[in-house]
């Protein structure tokens, strides 16, 4: 029978190669590249591990303007087996309630037109807006159990066994499907796209794209009008006052003492050091 | 405040106007120990808002009988009132669980505003409650102010670049949602003699689907390093994962832990957990000591809290220079070694060194700028 597996993955700018322009403070985003969120290539991996341990197929999701199918590409280069993006002007602006909205009715349609869905997975967060909503959003609207920061799982019977560390636990539990997880930062290395996969998508096109009228939702609750936050404004970030003390050595030795005496001045560094090196105590 | 005209909104919301929507709570976390730390913290901005709204504070507190007890500390630290479920059911956590129960409590009593640690488990469950109550949210806010006007509530946070920061408001539904990462804010002055309402809520606590079948504790290696007084984080600057031993020793000989910048975590120099900054913790130390970090904003972001900052990079120019207390321009690979030996000599002297050191009127004593 085997499991279908949809995971969630977010287009987003290449955050490593985002620069900052220094005299405005803006971002200077043209000619960034965009990217399959990293984290989501992770639950990307993990949703091929299941398939191909039990069988099944995995289909991706993603809300994102078209050139987003490129990433796709590359999913189905990795293996993915089918992939949909819902894709429209009027998704634009979508915060994460109306985001999560798009996203589960996306799913709902995928079990419409697939068959019935047993696991949905997502990144830890995207690199753009970290944010870590989107998987507990989308388990609300589908009603489904959750569980985030999955580093493994594995079927137990007709339920996922899954394994997670949170606040200093390990915990393991038992989730019925259908159900929600969101997978780790870096549990999993995304595999490679293979040669068979690259020819496949190039071939086969197993992605499909959807607009906000082939999903048939009212426009009031996507995008911009669907989305409860909205920026009001935006500002600088307050500067913290800091002493700016900046000393250039001639030596290491010097400036090694430099520092030490800067620290021992200071009522507040002082008190750390002497706690330290000697324990208890005031200086 | 505008009045919600429902024929716009989305009608998979409920509509409901602003003004029936008053209160602003903190959903508390508890562990062993209590209620955690950061839960605490989040008292700072809701009393914030609460002075300007004019409206009360109150904690929401979860747990199996017995966790009522705890309300105290709430209250201690500034919050007028507490509601309380208790339930056998609420022993184990399960964030669709618990997140139900608070959107139940919600419905009845329609708070303004909610905020909620963005530990763990906050962060797990948080859009859980905002999505069952099909409100905005939003995460890792800085700060929170309120707008005078329309009496919603800012809730501001770094976007894409940290160097900036955007106010975000949820002018047609309540209530207003909003999570912080720990460290962000103080917990607010304890008052032993301050009094509070504590309310006992009974509420039919949905049956958990997921199961917790095991738990153990992983065995403590490191202080965390939100909790650590010393922290002393490299960057890209170090070159290689052999810089962080050389950290390693300084941070154990001033009782700290390591950290990192980002581009030391993605180079895999030292682990997620420990990555300072917008994406990774916040971090509240007395003395923070970055070495061979440039001072990116999405760095400093999570530094704001730490009393001193010592920087240590090559270049004169770096920004780090800009935004710290004590900064010493050099190559870390020298200036690190001799700062270590500097430390171990003055613990083998002793503590009445320090008067002799402060005493000495050694020329490099005064500060020339670069
Ligand atoms: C959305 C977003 C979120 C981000 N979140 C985070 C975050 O949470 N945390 C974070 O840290 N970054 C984050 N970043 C990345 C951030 O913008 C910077 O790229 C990063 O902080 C730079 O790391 P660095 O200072 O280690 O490296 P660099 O900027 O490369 O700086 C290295 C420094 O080392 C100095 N150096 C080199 N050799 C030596 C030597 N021998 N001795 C002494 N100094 C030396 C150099 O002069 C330089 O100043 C984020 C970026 C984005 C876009
Ligand atoms: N537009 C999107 N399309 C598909 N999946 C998404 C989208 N945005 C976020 N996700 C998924 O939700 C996870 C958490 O995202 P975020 O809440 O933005 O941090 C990501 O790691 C993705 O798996």
């Amino acid at each position: 029978m085997g499991l279908r597996v949809v995971v969630g993955v977010k287009w987003v700018p290449n955050t490593q190669a985002v620069r900052i322009d220094p005299k405005t403070g803006t971002l200077i985003r043209q000619g960034v590249p965009s990217i399959i969120n990293p984290h989501d290539l992770a639950a990307v991996e993990l949703a091929l591990q299941l398939r191909d341990r039990y069988g099944g197929e995995v289909v991706a999701v993603s809300m994102a303007p078209p050139p987003a199918v490129q990433g796709l590409e590359h999913l189905i280069g990795m293996g993915v087996d089918y992939a949909y993006l819902f894709s429209d002007r009027a998704f634009a602006g979508a915060d994460t309630l109306a985001t999560s909205y798009v996203l589960a009715a996306g799913i709902r349609r995928v079990e419409e037109e697939r068959g019935r869905v047993d696991l949905a997975v997502f990144g830890q967060e995207t690199i753009d807006s970290s944010t870590a909503h989107i998987g507990a959003q989308v388990a609300s609207w589908l009603g489904w159990p959750y569980i985030y920061y999955v580093r493994r799982a594995e079927l137990a019977g007709d339920e996922l066994r899954v394994e997670r560390v949170i606040e200093g636990y390990v915990e393991e539990y038992l989730l019925p499907l259908p159900a929600v997880v969101s997978v780790a930062a870096k549990a999993f290395k995304p595999r490679d796209v293979t040669l068979r996969g690259k020819l496949r998508a190039k071939r086969e096109k197993p992605i499909k794209v959807l607009s906000n009228k082939d999903l048939g939702l009212d426009p009031r609750c996507v995008g911009l009008k669907g989305s409860p936050t909205i920026v009001a404004k935006v500002t600088y970030l307050p500067e913290v006052p800091r002493r700016k003390e900046v000393y250039k050595p001639k030596t290491p030795r010097e400036g090694a003492r430099w520092l030490l005496r800067k620290l021992l001045e200071d009522e507040e560094t002082r008190k750390v050091i002497v706690k330290s090196l000697w324990g208890g105590g005031s200086g | 405040m505008a009045r919600v005209d429902c024929s716009k909104i989305c009608p998979e919301w409920p509509c409901e106007q602003p003004e029936e929507f008053k209160g602003v709570w903190v959903v508390a976390e508890t562990d062993d120990d209590g209620v955690v730390e950061a839960s605490l913290q989040m008292l700072t901005p809701a009393l914030r808002i609460a002075e300007k709204l004019g409206e009360p504070v109150t904690g929401i507190l979860l747990g199996p009988p017995g966790v009522s007890k705890l309300a105290d500390e709430l209250i201690k630290h500034g919050a007028d009132e507490v509601i309380v479920v208790e339930d056998e059911a609420l022993k184990d956590y399960y964030p669709d669980v618990h997140g139900a129960v608070v959107a139940e409590l919600a419905r009845r009593y329609k708070p303004s505003t909610i905020l909620i640690a963005a530990t763990s488990r906050g962060r797990e469950m948080a859009p859980y409650i905002a999505n069952t109550l099909r409100s905005g949210i939003t995460a890792d806010c800085t700060d929170f102010d309120v707008d005078e006007k329309t009496r919603d509530v800012l809730l501001i946070r770094p976007p894409f670049a940290a160097i900036m920061l955007a106010y975000i408001r949820t002018p047609t539904r309540r209530p207003q949602i909003g999570t912080a990462r720990p460290n962000v804010f103080p917990v607010p002055p304890r008052d032993e003699t301050r009094q509070g309402r504590v309310r006992l809520e009974k509420v039919d606590v949905p049956k958990p689907r997921a199961r917790l079948v095991s738990r153990r504790k992983l065995e403590r290696r490191e202080v965390p390093i939100e909790k650590a007084e010393v922290v002393v984080a490299g960057g890209r600057g170090l070159g290689g994962p052999e810089g962080f031993k050389l950290l390693e020793r300084l941070a154990a000989l001033l009782g700290g832990v390591v950290a990192g910048s980002r581009k030391a975590v993605d180079a895999g120099w030292i682990p997620p957990e420990r990555q300072v900054g917008q994406t990774g913790r916040s971090v509240k130390p007395i003395l923070y000591i970055a070495v061979g970090i440039s001072g990116a904003a999405q760095h400093m972001i999570g530094v704001r809290e730490a009393r001193r900052i010592v920087a240590v990079n090559i270049d004169p120019d770096a920004p780090i220079f800009n935004q710290a207390d004590y900064g010493v321009v050099g190559d870390y690979r020298e200036i690190i070694p001799a700062l270590i030996e500097e430390l171990e000599e003055l613990k083998k002297r002793g503590p009445r060194a320090i008067e002799e050191i402060l005493a000495e009127q050694i020329e490099t004593a005064e500060p020339g700028s670069p």
